[in-house]
C-alpha cells in the first residue's frame, strides 16, 4: 500500500517454502482476528530475493524440511540488519520449527552443514539423530501473561537457549527445544520462536491476541482489543488438552521417535489398540487388523 | 467379496514366525509379481491392476483391504496360488525397501508423493530417499512405473530408466490451485517450478526456472475429455474412450498406472480399458450409500494432497448441497492434523456448500472452518449425527458429501453397518 499502509502488515516470508505444517493458519488467525475487530490487514507473501515492503507490524517464518531450510538460509542471512532494525522498532516476529531455528544463531543439520540464522533469539540448533514428535499441551509466557496453548511438534533440531531469551513453555522431559532441559521455544520481546506446529495460533486465541496488541500498536498505540467470541477456539483447545492428559497417563509421558522406532511400532498395531475411544486402526494401513477387531 | 475379510496381519504374522522366508517362497510361486506404492493411489491403483489382470482370466491375490505392512503382505500370499497366477501387491512406502528382496517384482509402480503422515515420515524428502532407495533393490530386469508429471517423485528416479505414466487435461481447471500443498522447487537446483499445465495440487507439467530440468513425456497417457464429479470421469487412452464410474483426476491417474502396469504384463491396452468402464470403488473412494431414501457420498480425504483433488470435484458440482468434515487423529490418520489448513476449505464456503465438522478432532474441524469467515453448522462428533445434520441443511435435489480422513471414514462405514459393503460388492 503506497503511504496509506493497512492498520496491520503481515510479512509471511518464503509462503511457498517454509509450510509445511499448517502455518497459512497462523496467518489467517491474526488476519481473522484483526479483520473481526474493524483493523484492515494486508498480508504480503516474500520469496527468496523478494524485497521486503517498508511498513512491516508482524513477520511469520513457517517451517519446512532440512532441505527447504538450507534453500531459504543464504536468503534470510542476507536480511539480517534489515530485521534487526525492524525488531528494534517493535515490529513482532513469530519463528515456528525451522522459522524458529532460523531466528536463531544457527542451525547445524545432520550432515554437520551450518545454516547461518538471524540471530535475533540468543539459541543455537544442532539436528540430532532422533526426531521429537508428539502433541504437546501447556501454557506459554508472552508480555508477562500466560496462555493455554496445544500444538504438535515433529523436529530433528535440539535448541538450546542462550541468557538473552526467555524460554516460551515448559514441557515434560523428553519434549521441547531439546528434549532434556524441560523448556519449549524462546522469547525475547517482541521475537517469538516455537516448535509447536498445530498450528498454534487458531486454538491459542488469547495468545494470538496478545501478539496482535503488540503488532497493532501503530494503529492503537498499544490498547487492548475488544474480545472477541472464543467459544469455539477454546472448546478444542479443551479438548485437545483433556485428550492429550488421558493419553500420557496411559501411553507413558513421552514419545521420542526415531525412524528405527517407527519400523517396529508399525509391525506391531500401535497405541491405539488400548483404547477404547479410537477407531480401529492397523499403524500405519489399514484394513487388516480392523478385521480382528469388529465386533462379530 | 468382503472388504474387511480379505486381509488381516495376523496370519501372515504367524507364517513368517513359523516359516521363515515364507514371504520369498511364496513369492517365487507366481509368475509375476506387481507392487504398488507411493502416497495416494495405492490401494485404487492395485485393485484396479487386479480388475484388468483377472479379466484378461489371469488369477490374482492381492491385498485390496489395504493391509500393506510386512504382515499384511504375507497374509495376502497365504493362499497357494495356481501355476500361472500374478500377485498384485500395494506396499507402504516404508515396508518397501524391507520386503522388495523376498518379492522380486517385475513391475513397480510409484504413484506419487505428497505429505501424509508427517509425525511417521519426518519429512517428505524422507519418502522420496526410501522409493529411490527401493528403486535399487528391484531386479535387473524389472520396470519401473512412475508417475512423470510428479516433479518430485520422477527427479529423483530419473536415471534409472522409469517409464513414465501422465494425465493430460483437454481442459485447464476451473481454478488455479489457492495454495499449495507441497514445495515446488526443483529437485536438483531448488529454484521454483514453473507449470504448464497442472492436474491437480502439485502434479502436472513443470520446468525448472533456473536450470535445464523439464518434466518428461509420458510413455503411457490419458487425456481427461469430461469431468462429471465424484460420479465419472471420462479419459482417451490409447485412443479408447473410457468412463470412470469414479470420479476425480485422482482415479484418471490410478486408471492410466494400472493400464501401464496391465500392458507391461502382457495385457493389451484396449482390454484393459474395456474392463474398467465397469470397475467399482472401494472403501471410501467415491462411494455413495442411501440414507433415508437420499444420497450420501463417502470420500476419503487421506491427506492434503487427497483433499484438493477432491475438493476440485465437489466445489463445482450442482450435485452436492452440502459437505461433512470429519478428521480423525488415530495412526492411521497421522496425529498430527495441522495439513487441515493447507486445505481450501475457502472453495467450498465460496460455493455457497454448508460445512459440518465431525470426527475426533471436531473442535479443531470446526476452528478451522471457522476461519474460512464463512458460517460454520453445529458441531457433530459422531459421524451420523453429522450426517443427519448435513441432509438437514442439503436440498433435497442435491446430496451431501462426507470427507472423512481413514478411521473417520471406518467409523462412518461401520454406522452403515452392512450397507455399504453390500452395495460395492452387489454385482453392476
Amino acid at each position: 500500500m503506497i503511504g496509506n499502509a493497512a492498520d496491520l502488515v503481515i510479512v509471511h516470508l518464503y509462503p511457498d517454502l517454509l509450510m509445511s505444517y499448517g502455518d497459512r493458519g497462523n496467518v489467517l488467525t491474526l488476519v481473522r482476528r484483526a479483520e473481526w475487530r474493524g483493523f484492515s490487514v494486508r498480508v504480503i507473501g516474500v520469496a527468496r530475493r523478494e524485497q521486503l515492503p517498508t511498513t512491516i507490524d508482524l513477520i511469520l517464518i513457517g517451517g519446512g524440511s532440512d532441505r527447504i531450510q538450507g534453500l531459504v538460509g543464504n536468503d534470510l542471512a542476507g536480511r539480517g540488519r534489515e530485521l534487526a532494525e525492524l525488531v528494534g522498532g517493535n515490529t513482532v516476529i513469530l519463528g515456528v520449527c525451522a522459522g524458529y531455528q532460523l531466528l536463531g544463531h544457527r542451525y547445524v543439520g545432520v550432515d554437520g552443514g551450518e545454516v547461518r540464522g538471524l540471530g535475533l533469539l540468543d539459541v543455537t540448533t544442532t539436528a540430532g539423530a532422533t526426531r521429537i514428535v508428539g502433541r504437546v499441551s501447556t501454557r506459554a509466557s508472552f508480555d508477562n501473561r500466560s496462555f493455554d496453548v496445544s500444538g504438535f511438534e515433529n523436529h530433528a533440531g535440539r535448541t538450546f537457549l542462550g541468557a538473552g531469551v526467555s524460554p516460551l513453555c515448559s514441557v515434560p522431559k523428553g519434549k521441547g527445544n531439546n528434549g532434556v532441559d524441560g523448556t519449549e521455544g524462546a522469547v525475547n520481546g517482541s521475537v517469538v520462536g516455537t516448535y509447536l506446529h498445530g498450528p498454534m495460533l487458531p486454538t491459542a486465541p488469547a495468545f494470538a491476541d496478545a501478539l496482535l496488541v503488540r503488532a497493532l500498536a501503530r494503529a492503537t498505540g498499544g490498547a487492548p482489543l475488544r474480545p472477541l467470541d472464543d467459544s469455539i477456539e477454546e472448546a478444542a483447545e479443551l479438548s485437545e488438552r483433556t485428550r492429550h492428559r488421558k493419553q500420557l497417563t496411559s501411553r507413558g509421558l513421552t514419545r521420542t521417535s526415531t525412524w528405527a522406532n517407527w519400523g517396529r511400532a508399525h509391525r506391531l498395531p500401535p497405541r491405539e489398540r488400548s483404547s477404547s475411544r479410537a477407531a480401529p486402526t492397523d499403524g500405519h494401513a489399514a484394513g487388516s487388523s480392523v478385521a480382528l477387531r469388529l465386533p462379530a | 467379496m468382503s472388504h474387511w475379510g480379505s486381509g488381516s496381519s495376523l496370519p501372515g504374522m504367524i507364517a513368517e514366525a513359523v516359516s521363515p522366508g515364507f514371504i520369498r517362497r511364496r513369492a517365487r510361486l507366481y509368475a509375476s509379481v506387481a507392487l504398488v506404492s507411493g502416497t495416494n493411489g495405492k490401494t485404487t491403483t492395485s485393485s484396479m491392476l487386479r480388475a484388468i489382470l483377472d479379466g484378461a482370466g489371469a488369477s490374482t491375490v492381492g491385498n485390496e483391504s489395504g493391509a500393506n505392512l510386512r504382515q499384511g503382505i504375507a497374509t495376502s500370499l497365504l493362499r497357494v496360488p495356481v501355476a500361472t497366477a500374478l500377485a498384485v501387491l500395494e506396499v507402504d512406502e516404508a515396508t518397501l525397501t524391507n520386503v522388495m528382496p523376498e518379492l522380486e517384482p517385475r513391475v513397480l509402480v510409484l504413484t506419487n508423493v505428497f505429505r501424509d503422515q508427517m509425525d511417521r515420515f519426518g519429512e517428505v524428502e524422507r519418502v522420496i530417499e526410501l522409493l529411490e532407495r527401493s528403486c535399487d533393490l528391484l531386479p535387473e530386469d524389472a520396470t519401473i512405473l512412475a508417475n512423470v508429471d510428479d516433479p518430485l517423485l520422477w527427479p529423483a528416479l530419473e536415471h534409472r530408466d522409469p517409464v513414465g505414466f501422465g494425465i493430460r487435461l483437454l481442459q485447464a481447471p476451473a481454478s488455479v490451485p489457492s495454495m499449495r500443498v507441497e514445495t515446488e522447487v526443483c529437485s536438483r537446483c531448488g529454484e521454483p517450478l514453473v507449470y504448464t499445465s497442472r492436474t491437480f495440487a502439485h502434479l502436472g507439467v513443470a520446468g525448472c526456472s533456473g536450470c535445464s530440468w523439464r518434466s518428461a513425456e509420458p510413455t503411457y497417457v490419458g487425456t481427461i475429455t469430461e469431468r462429471g464429479g465424484l460420479r465419472l470421469v471420462t479419459l482417451e487412452v490409447a485412443g479408447e474412450r473410457l468412463t470412470l464410474p469414479t470420479g476425480g483426476v485422482h482415479n484418471a491417474y490410478n486408471a492410466i498406472a494400472a493400464i501401464a502396469a496391465a500392458d507391461q504384463l502382457g495385457v493389451s491396452m484396449s482390454q484393459a480399458v474395456q474392463t474398467l468402464r465397469s470397475f467399482q470403488p472401494r472403501f471410501g473412494r467415491a462411494e455413495q450409500v442411501q440414507v433415508g431414501g437420499r444420497s450420501v457420498w463417502l470420500a476419503l480425504m487421506k491427506n492434503p494432497g487427497a483433499a484438493h483433488v477432491l475438493i476440485d470435484e465437489i466445489a463445482d458440482d450442482p450435485r452436492v448441497g452440502s459437505v461433512v468434515v470429519s478428521v480423525n487423529d488415530a495412526a492411521a490418520d497421522g496425529h498430527d492434523i495441522s495439513w487441515i489448513w493447507d486445505v481450501d476449505f475457502e472453495r467450498l464456503v465460496r460455493a455457497g456448500l454448508p460445512l459440518v465438522p465431525s470426527g475426533k478432532r471436531v473442535g479443531d474441524v470446526a476452528v478451522r472452518l471457522k476461519y474460512t469467515g464463512g458460517s460454520v453448522e453445529p458441531q457433530h462428533p459422531d459421524p451420523l449425527d453429522a450426517i443427519t445434520a448435513a441432509l438437514a441443511v442439503c436440498p433435497s435435489d442435491r446430496s451431501p458429501v462426507v470427507l472423512a480422513t481413514y478411521t473417520a471414514m471406518l467409523s462412518v462405514r461401520k454406522a452403515f453397518g452392512g450397507q455399504v459393503a453390500s452395495l460395492a460388492d452387489a454385482p453392476v
